[in-house]
Formats: C-alpha cells, sequence, structure tokens
C-alpha cells in the first residue's frame, strides 16, 4: 500500500513542470499579467511584457528559479512568435487606400529605411568590435 | 444565399472561426515554407495573403476579425516574457560587451527615425502616416505605445511593424550575403535592430548567439524608443 507522501507529491510537480510546456508557457503568461498590473499601478509607460522579463530574469539571476523549469515553455513560445504578428496585418482590411500608389510609397519607406537601419547597426557594431580587439591586442604588448 | 453568408460574422463563433483560420493558415504557410524557402512564403508573409483573400472573399472587416483574435496578438506579451531565458544564457556575452550593443542600439535609432522621417517627407507623406512610420523598427507592443504619445495611428504603425519584420528579416539575410560582418554580435544586432520579432526568428536560425543578442537589441530599441517618446513629442508638436 501507497502510504501518502507530501515530499513525493513537491517532486513529482516540479517533474511535471519541467516536461510540460504548456504549464511552463502559462506560467510565463502569469508573470505577463503580474508585469502588467505592475506596469498599470505604477503608470509607468512600460509594456507590461518587459516588467515581466525583468521579473523574470532577477529571479534566474538570484537562482530563485532554475532555468529548466521555464525552457521548454520558453522555446516553445519563442518559435511560434510569428504566428502572433498576424493578425495584426490584417489592418490593412481597414485601409484600402493602401492598395495603390499610397501602398507603393509606404513599402518604399519601410524597404529602404530596413535597409539603412540594418547596415549602420551592423556595420557599427562590427567596427566597435574589431576596435575592442584591437584595444586588447595593444593591452597585452 | 451568397458566399458570404458561409461564415459566422458576429460573436463567439466568429472569434472561434477566425482563430481557427489564423492559426491554421499559419501552420499552413509554416509547412509551405519548410518545403519551399523563398522570401513570399515566409508565415509571415503567406499566412497574412491568404487570411486577406479570405476576409475580402467573406467580406469581414478588420473590426470584427481582430475582436476575435486579439488574444492571439495579446500572447506577444509572454513572448516578451519567455526572452529571458535566451538573454539569461548569454549573460556572459551581454556583460562583456554590452557597452558596443549599446552603441548599436543608439546608432539604429537615430537611423531609423532619420530615415523613416527624410523618406516620408521625400515622398510627400501625411503629418500621421509620417509619425505612425517612426517607430516601426521596434516591436509591436513598444511601437504602438510609442505611436500613441508622438500622435501617430498605433494600428497603422502595427502594419507598418508586420512590414518591417517581414523584409526585415528576408533583407538580413541577403545583406549578410553582402556585408563582411565577422562577430556574431554584429550579425545579431542587425536582425534585432532591423526587424524585431521577425528578426529575432531569423537570427535564432543563423545561430544561438545571434539570436540571444538580437533580442537583447530588440528590448533595449524598444526601450530607449519608449524613454525617447515624450522627448520626442515636445519636439513633433
Amino acid at each position: 500500500m501507497h502510504s501518502f507522501n507530501p515530499r513525493k507529491l513537491v517532486v513529482s510537480s516540479r517533474l511535471v513542470m519541467r516536461h510540460s510546456r504548456l504549464l511552463q508557457g502559462g506560467a510565463l503568461a502569469g508573470f505577463w499579467l503580474l508585469g502588467e498590473g505592475v506596469a498599470r499601478i505604477s503608470g509607468l509607460p512600460i509594456p507590461g511584457g518587459i516588467v515581466g522579463l525583468a521579473l523574470v530574469l532577477l529571479l534566474l539571476a538570484s537562482g530563485r528559479l532554475k532555468a529548466i523549469s521555464l525552457r521548454r515553455g520558453a522555446d516553445w513560445l519563442l518559435a511560434e512568435m510569428l504566428l502572433f504578428f498576424i493578425p495584426a496585418v490584417l489592418a490593412v482590411l481597414d485601409h484600402r487606400e493602401f492598395l495603390g500608389l499610397l501602398g507603393l510609397k509606404l513599402l518604399a519607406v519601410v524597404l529602404t529605411g530596413t535597409l539603412f537601419v540594418m547596415g549602420t547597426t551592423g556595420v557599427a557594431v562590427d567596427l566597435c568590435c574589431r576596435l575592442n580587439v584591437r584595444l586588447a591586442r595593444h593591452d597585452d604588448k | 444565399m451568397m458566399i458570404s453568408d458561409l461564415a459566422p460574422h458576429t460573436g463567439l463563433l466568429a472569434g472561434i472561426f477566425w482563430s481557427a483560420a489564423t492559426i491554421a493558415l499559419y501552420y499552413a504557410a509554416r509547412w509551405v515554407h519548410k518545403r519551399r524557402p523563398r522570401w513570399w512564403s515566409s508565415p509571415l508573409a503567406l499566412a497574412p495573403i491568404l487570411l486577406i483573400v479570405l476576409a475580402v472573399f467573406l467580406h469581414e472587416n478588420y473590426h470584427e476579425y481582430i475582436r476575435g483574435t486579439h488574444w492571439l496578438v495579446a500572447m506577444l506579451g509572454p513572448v516578451t516574457v519567455a526572452f529571458a531565458l535566451p538573454i539569461f544564457e548569454q549573460r556572459a556575452v551581454i556583460r562583456k560587451h554590452w557597452p558596443v550593443l549599446l552603441t548599436g542600439v543608439l546608432v539604429g535609432d537615430a537611423m531609423a527615425m532619420l530615415s523613416a522621417w527624410g523618406l516620408a517627407t521625400l515622398l510627400h507623406l501625411s503629418d500621421a502616416v509620417r509619425l505612425s512610420l517612426l517607430p516601426r523598427s521596434v516591436s509591436t507592443p513598444f511601437a504602438m505605445a510609442v505611436s500613441g504619445d508622438i500622435g501617430g495611428i498605433p494600428d497603422l504603425t502595427a502594419v507598418f511593424v508586420v512590414l518591417t519584420g517581414v523584409f526585415g528579416a528576408m533583407l538580413g539575410e541577403a545583406l549578410l550575403a553582402f556585408l563582411p560582418l565577422r562577430s556574431a554580435l554584429a550579425r545579431g544586432a542587425l536582425f534585432g535592430m532591423g526587424a524585431h520579432g521577425a528578426g529575432v526568428a531569423q537570427a535564432r536560425r543563423v545561430g544561438d548567439e545571434e539570436g540571444a543578442i538580437a533580442s537583447l537589441v530588440m528590448i533595449m530599441a524598444g526601450l530607449s524608443n519608449v524613454l525617447a517618446a515624450p522627448l520626442l513629442a515636445l519636439v513633433l508638436r
């Protein structure tokens, strides 16, 4: 006969938590809601998700939360991220005027602008990295 | 009976119908993309196009559509929290290179605002459209907050954000072939700064370090924009 052992229950629920991406996704959603609440109460103009992220980072850094207990849920959400952007695109339905010349202009702005941003950011970071490497070498001498 | 009567237009049933359609078309697009990895078959390009065709066909408007599928957009909240894990795992890289990343974010931010402003002025776009274009490099939740702050139209900004993501993820790959970027830091920053969430997804395919850097840069860019928005609002009004 099995006797009830509370410690076993804690251990097995921890095991379930480590394997279920759904539960972990739910936990991440919980942190988001918490962040949403904190942002609203404090009146900060920061999205609740960022507050939640900061909270989880703090818990991970202090060792109160193990990365393994959120790993699967986080990987799952991040892998399906593109799905959550799709509904926003349908806003085009309310802006039929974009189907003509205006749409082409906007596309040109978005395309060229993005190209500029990516190019300058990539080159700037790469130059900084090379400079750092060179400085480090200089220090070694 | 018309074809448009076949789909439910209001209430819970419409919500379930459009949510299911969105998810199904997303997975269909992903399936196609796996077999034919072209830019047009990216889930962020193909799925919205198919959905728009379906919505036009069924005479559905955006208001009804988003009422049923808003929960999907809201999932971007938990996704943002999920970024804590890759960032935590790359903490050594971040601790070592944060000044470089911050430089990249500031340069990218300046370029994003300048290029959007300059190009929109060049093409004689209206003020509201121009203001909605400004925060488009940043991820959706940040961008919509900033857009409202500086006098743009948040809904419009969301469309620009997604367009930026689709083309940014696609252009990023092409750019990497041209630019001799030696460090994973630069490759990650390029994606995170230029194409936010979609860029991060792409960067994760290039490498783990690129993916983590991209997500960090995306968050830094978003934060810097939210912090700069009140200042911008003062200048622009």
